[in-house]
């Protein structure tokens, strides 16, 4: 294939033979439990300098819980996938946890030209539907995936793409490098204690963050028997053998929403967001993250029962999340 | 209760433009929030009740429920609900590919002559010395591979620019024939640029024409706040102002926080002519 244009930065490196390898030493292809706390996952599976991608976001059905646990371990030099995000990425750039993005889309802000001026971070442009195609090609084990976007960008000069000539059209293509995390976190409404873990509604990219990752850690509103899977095995988004860890988040996706379960907490939201905006995570980082020890007490301590119990009652649409 | 409405903002005059453009023979493809989902919103209520959208998290064919707490417009079940279908990113982007949607709605930051687009940076890139914005999001796919695009801006001279800073999701790019040459599919692109002062189309060198202005400015008011000169269309059109009914719709059931129309001048209708309300 005849090479036309190639963007000029640094990518995660492709290898898929290598990924293959990951999956059948590392993956737990047996059924084991794998319940365990956020400290105990976080620690386990999410190590300095990985590759992080968590699917969705901090305010809509994210790894909310797991994020904080992350900035609480103080975790280093993670590159993240920035598809679909608001302040996630802020956070982990502002905690000192992350210092590459791939941008698909973030919250912005001051914090990201300071980040970038002061070399705390460098970044690498895509589009969101960008970063979920290279994740599908991950989770496919193929080295790329072809698209017919981006073509003609600035963002393209700044990412890892390469426009070819299509040896089956003759007409130029783009082709987007594979996507393998080093590890995934990702907010499910239900799993079992093996990892098999069901999504209602709609989502960013769960299912294939989860087969391209060389880790995943799920955290779950409820856990819930093998056999409610076995029940309805078409409503199975993630397979156990995908899964490294699952951890019990009631309430994870909080001050985010998680639809048929729990509303947003729009104060919270805004809280979040405008310490985007204003450039200042101090106080933000002080009172949801390191004032606590655990996802149990920041629902206690920080949220309380009641704003809890306000969020569910506000989430008033059960169709199509019950299972 | 299709009278002309006597007072109206700018924000509230842009969304009931391009929501009458909206029609339930079509599929819609609606980038985030903003004043994008509010049209799509408002005409699902006024003239296409069979309505398909899609939304990036893709859910196809929502009835939302509206108003949407601060954000929610994607991935929450008020912005889901009734869909026909619910799907992930890759689906919507997919369908976008498969040639499926046949207008992209998109607001944005910055826009030229050409019609690309920049939500990444305005200023210089390197360095991370000019203004960083959050980047692409959906709209690189949807200004790639719908068949047409509908872009919305405000009228300022920072925002309409000869060439943008950073091309984050395609225009015209650099003329015709530019598009397909870097493997974007054939017969897409940018279609239309509203304002809440004018409304700009293409030529046939795929550069911006105004081709209608709003009632409460002059041509020359419009131009002054562009940093470039359009062509402009043989026949200037004017453009009709909202009607009691779509802002009924608008102030009380979608925007109902004026999280979307709370800024942006207000107009008035005085002494026989509408215009920019004096405070």
């Amino acid at each position: 294939m005849r090479i036309l244009e190639e963007g000029k930065t640094d990518y995660l490196k492709v290898d898929p033979d290598g990924y293959r390898a990951s999956v059948r030493d590392h993956k737990p292809h047996q059924m084991v439990s794998k319940l365990m706390t956020h400290k105990e996952a976080v620690e386990r599976f999410v190590r300095d300098g990985d590759y992080l991608a968590y699917d969705c976001n901090y305010f809509q059905r994210g790894p909310s819980s797991l994020i904080r646990e992350i900035i609480r371990q103080r975790k280093k030099n993670l590159w993240l996938c920035g598809k679909f995000t608001y302040v996630a990425c802020a956070l982990l750039v502002e905690a000192g946890c992350a210092d590459r993005i791939d941008i698909g889309f973030i919250g912005f802000g001051p914090w990201i030209a300071r980040a970038v001026r002061e070399k705390k971070c460098t970044i690498y442009e895509y589009s969101n539907a960008l970063m979920t195609l290279r994740l599908k090609a991950g989770a496919m084990g193929i080295p790329f995936m072809p698209t017919r976007s981006f073509g003609g960008t600035d963002g393209f000069q700044h990412s890892g793409c390469k426009t070819v000539e299509d040896p089956f059209t003759g007409k130029p293509v783009l082709l987007l490098p594979a996507l393998n995390p080093d590890v995934s976190i990702i907010h499910v409404h239900q799993a079992d204690e093996f990892g098999n873990a069901r999504v209602f509604g709609t989502g960013i990219a769960h299912a294939e963050c989860a087969l391209a990752s060389k880790r995943v850690i799920v955290s779950a509103e409820e856990i819930v028997a093998t056999d409610e899977f076995r029940r309805d095995p078409a409503r199975t988004s993630i397979a156990h053998f995908t899964v490294d860890a699952v951890v019990h988040a009631p309430f994870g996706a909080y001050p985010g929403t998680v639809q048929g379960y729990y509303a947003s907490d729009p104060m919270g939201v805004i809280e979040a967001m405008g310490a985007m905006f204003r450039g200042d995570f101090t106080e933000y980082l002080k009172k949801h993250v390191y004032s606590v020890a655990s996802h149990d007490e920041y629902l206690q301590k920080v949220v309380g029962t009641e704003k809890l119990a306000e969020i569910r009652r506000r989430e008033t649409i059960r169709e199509g999340y019950a299972s | 209760m299709s009278t002309p409405a006597t007072d109206f903002n700018e924000r509230e005059f842009v969304i009931c433009q391009i929501s009458r453009l909206v029609d339930d023979k079509y599929i819609y493809w609606v980038g985030g929030g903003g004043e994008p989902m509010n049209s799509v919103l408002l005409a699902k209520r006024m003239s296409a009740p069979n309505l398909q959208y899609l939304t990036e998290d893709g859910c196809v064919g929502p009835e939302a429920r509206v108003p949407f707490d601060p954000l929610m417009t994607m991935i929450s079940s008020p912005a889901n609900y009734r869909a026909l279908q619910w799907g992930t990113m890759n689906y919507a982007a997919d369908l976008a590919q498969l040639g499926y949607v046949d207008y992209g709605i998109l607001a944005t930051l910055q826009v030229d002559r050409y019609g690309n687009v920049n939500s990444t940076v305005v200023g210089k890139y390197e360095g991370g010395e000019g203004r960083r914005f959050g980047g692409p999001g959906g709209a690189d796919s949807i200004a790639a591979l719908a068949w047409r695009t509908i872009l919305v801006t405000d009228q300022q001279k920072r925002k309409f620019v000869d060439r943008v800073d950073f091309i984050s999701s395609p225009g015209f790019l650099d003329g015709p024939g530019a598009r397909e040459r870097h493997g974007l599919p054939p017969g897409t692109g940018p279609w239309r640029v509203y304002t809440p002062w004018a409304m700009f189309g293409y030529g046939a060198d795929c550069q911006l024409m105004i081709q209608a202005i709003a009632p409460f400015v002059t041509l020359e008011q419009v131009l002054e706040e562009m940093s470039f000169k359009p062509a402009i269309a043989p026949k200037l059109e004017i453009l009709e102002v909202p009607t009691e009914e779509e802002l009924m719709i608008l102030r009380t059931q979608i925007d109902v926080g004026g999280q979307v129309t709370d800024r942006g001048r207000w107009i008035e209708f005085k002494d026989g002519k509408y215009r920019f309300a004096t405070p």
